[in-house]
């Protein structure tokens, strides 16, 4: 409990941190580039000014909604899975979520990207990011302290798309998935090292290898495109392989979701021990007949083939059958 | 959508999807070709112009061109992707549910037909038994008629009272009834089908509740009612075995589901039953005489 607190309080300093030091981050104004420019008639000569090509930003209030339904996203994830704990409404909200923050928001911002941007403004005292992102990058793991990885199952753009495309998970073995799940890590380090760098060297890696935002813009980089066409074949099989061995926004979630106090929780009577559970769970996230919360990626699958959740199951009609 | 059906646009999704990302990588590739050709032409070009401005409109036409090129192929890339997203979605869908349906191998009982389920009874047993239905004093339902009435609101009153004397509505009494009073046997059919308290067979000496609950349901209730109705010979369509000794019934969960499965004899328990022990359950209440 007291852990709890002291990580919430963690938090709270850093959104403190980040909305302080980004005081001017914060109101959203633009201004066009030429209108700053030397002006038509000083140039002279019939010069005429080209049409602006750099588009507007986002509106304002539009942003705002983006994080509000960010949030209603992950309550409602909540919901599904701690209250109504149905696979077919999550599936619901992925294809949701997939749609709007995929391929409709293009996959911006999102709070993986955002890690670097975070570290950046907290320790770079000329650079500043916009509430929006602020909120898009806590949200979720203040989600996590409490209900574990609500925002990986089907409100993450990137996760979703990897949980609509798995067809026939294999199980990795345990310890090869486990030494795999420390790459994740190794690259939140990298990230965070990238940006702490001065200015000029700072690189956003976390974006640019972002191996699914190409194909949500359905343009960019061919190298990758097919990086993320390998992705999601590859997700085919070994269920979000992204998620479970790269995310380094899943690393952060891990660590925070390790003091959540619900989550998925199979059977939460009495249980059959008949292992079907951890048979559907395509992500190994269920050790000795519970699912860890620090590895669950909110999915309710282990629900679905679960013979005591809900109406009578498909896998024991034939027992039915014996008239 | 199901069966071949399902087959066939699974893999006519997964076709366009191929199609589609074969065309994307072509357009791609004619792309990568394309453009340093065109970028030398230009480069040529613009050298031209600086010695020749007369030529100045060619390059003008030659630039439309190219962004007229450019901005087609965006066009023709972004229906390309999104006919790509459509048909994989259609192909993921229909792959999972072909998938669902062959995923676990139903678990397959060997077959049995009705002589090996009835090994004792059958039929004939069951027919004999009603034949020999006891004979009815019906005394009874005159004084109660007496007592309720012969208006049609009497019915349900009249209906209980008979079940509770004779546990059960036998054919006889309702009869009577009708014979009695207004009540037209259309009313009693009604009634006593409506109410799944009347019965309109005779109920056994004592009543087995073999409680179907899911903890029960899933440690294999149907089994054990399965085997309890094979052991007492009760015939399809019945519950109560022909020397009316035990009715067997199926009922929501008893309320100790770390026994399941469980079921009541009258009023005792019986836990963590097998089809092999079901039937020693039964001997709670009648030692040594099983039918
Ligand atoms: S692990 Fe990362 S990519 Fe996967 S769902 Fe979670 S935040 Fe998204
Ligand atoms: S335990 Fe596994 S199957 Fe269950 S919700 Fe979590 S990730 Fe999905
Ligand atoms: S389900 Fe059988 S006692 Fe509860």
């Amino acid at each position: 409990m007291s852990r709890r607190r002291a990580v919430l309080a963690l938090l709270a300093v850093c959104v403190l941190g980040c909305l302080a030091e980004n005081a001017q981050g914060q109101a959203l104004h633009y201004e066009r580039p030429v209108e700053r420019a030397p002006q038509e008639k000083d140039i002279g000569g019939g010069y005429v000014t080209p049409k602006v090509q750099k588009p507007l930003p986002r509106r304002a209030w539009l942003e705002i909604l983006d994080v509000a339904l960010l949030a209603a996203a992950m309550g409602v994830s909540v919901w599904i899975v701690v209250k109504r704990r149905s696979r077919r409404w999550l599936v619901a909200l992925t294809v949701a979520s997939v749609g709007y923050f995929g391929f409709y928001r293009e996959g911006c911002v999102c709070p993986i990207g955002s890690i670097q941007n975070v570290t950046v403004a907290l320790t770079d005292p000329n650079y500043h990011i916009p509430m929006v992102v602020t909120a898009t990058f806590f949200l979720p793991l203040l989600v996590a302290v409490f209900y574990g990885r609500a925002f990986c199952g089907g409100v993450c753009a990137l996760g979703s798309i990897q949980e609509l495309v798995l067809l026939k998970p294999v199980q990795v073995p345990r310890r090869l998935d486990q030494a795999l799940g420390l790459l994740k890590y190794v690259y939140l380090a990298a990230a965070i090292w990238y940006a702490v760098l001065p200015a000029a060297q700072r690189d956003f890696v976390i974006c640019r290898f972002d191996p699914f935002v190409s194909l949500f813009r359905r343009s960019g980089f061919a190298h990758m495109l097919a990086l993320g066409a390998g992705f999601l074949v590859l997700g085919m099989f070994v269920g979000r392989p992204y998620c479970r061995y790269l995310c380094p926004y899943g690393g952060l979630l891990s660590w925070f979701s390790r003091l959540a106090a619900r989550g998925v929780s199979i059977t939460p009577n009495k249980e059959l021990d008949c292992g079907l559970c951890a048979e559907a769970c395509p992500y190994g996230a269920i050790e000795e007949m519970r699912a860890v919360r620090r590895k669950c990626l909110y999915c309710a699958r282990c629900y679905a083939a679960c013979p005591r959740e809900g109406p009578l199951v498909k896998a024991f009609v034939p027992l039915g059958e014996v008239r | 959508m199901s069966g071949p059906g399902l087959k066939n646009a699974t893999i006519a999704a997964g076709a366009v999807m191929v199609l589609s990302v074969v065309a994307l990588a072509v357009d791609y590739a004619v792309m990568r070709g394309w453009t340093p050709a065109s970028d030398a032409q230009i480069a040529a070009l613009q050298e031209k112009v600086q010695r020749d401005a007369k030529l100045a409109p060619v390059l003008a036409a030659e630039q439309k061109r190219i962004a007229e090129f450019n901005r087609a192929r965006r066009a023709r890339v972004n229906w390309l992707s999104l006919v790509l997203v459509g048909a994989a979605a259609g192909f993921l869908g229909g792959a999972k549910r072909l998938l669902a349906g062959q995923a676990r191998p139903p678990v397959r009982v060997p077959e049995r037909g009705p002589s090996a389920v009835w090994p004792r009874a059958g039929r004939a047993v069951a027919a004999q038994a009603a034949a020999a239905a006891p004979e009815i004093d019906l005394t009874f339902v005159d004084g109660l008629i007496e007592k309720e009435g012969r208006g049609a609101e009497a019915a349900i009153p009249i209906l209980q009272a008979i079940q509770a004397h004779y546990r059960y509505l036998p054919d006889e009494a309702l009869r009577r009834v009708c014979h009695l009073t207004e009540i037209s046997p259309a009313q009693i059919a009604g009634t006593s089908s409506f109410y799944s308290r009347f019965r309109r067979s005779p109920v056994g000496e004592h009543i087995v509740r073999v409680c179907h609950g899911t903890a029960c349901h899933v440690a294999g209730a149907r089994q054990i009612t399965d085997e309890l109705r094979r052991e007492l010979a009760i015939a399809e369509g019945e519950d109560t075995d022909p020397s009316r000794t035990f009715t067997v019934e199926e009922v929501a969960c008893l309320g100790c589901c770390s026994l399941a499965p469980v079921l009541m004899v009258d009023e005792h328990t019986a836990g963590k039953l097998t089809p092999a022990t079901a039937c020693d359950a039964l001997a709670a209440v009648q030692p040594g005489e099983r039918a």
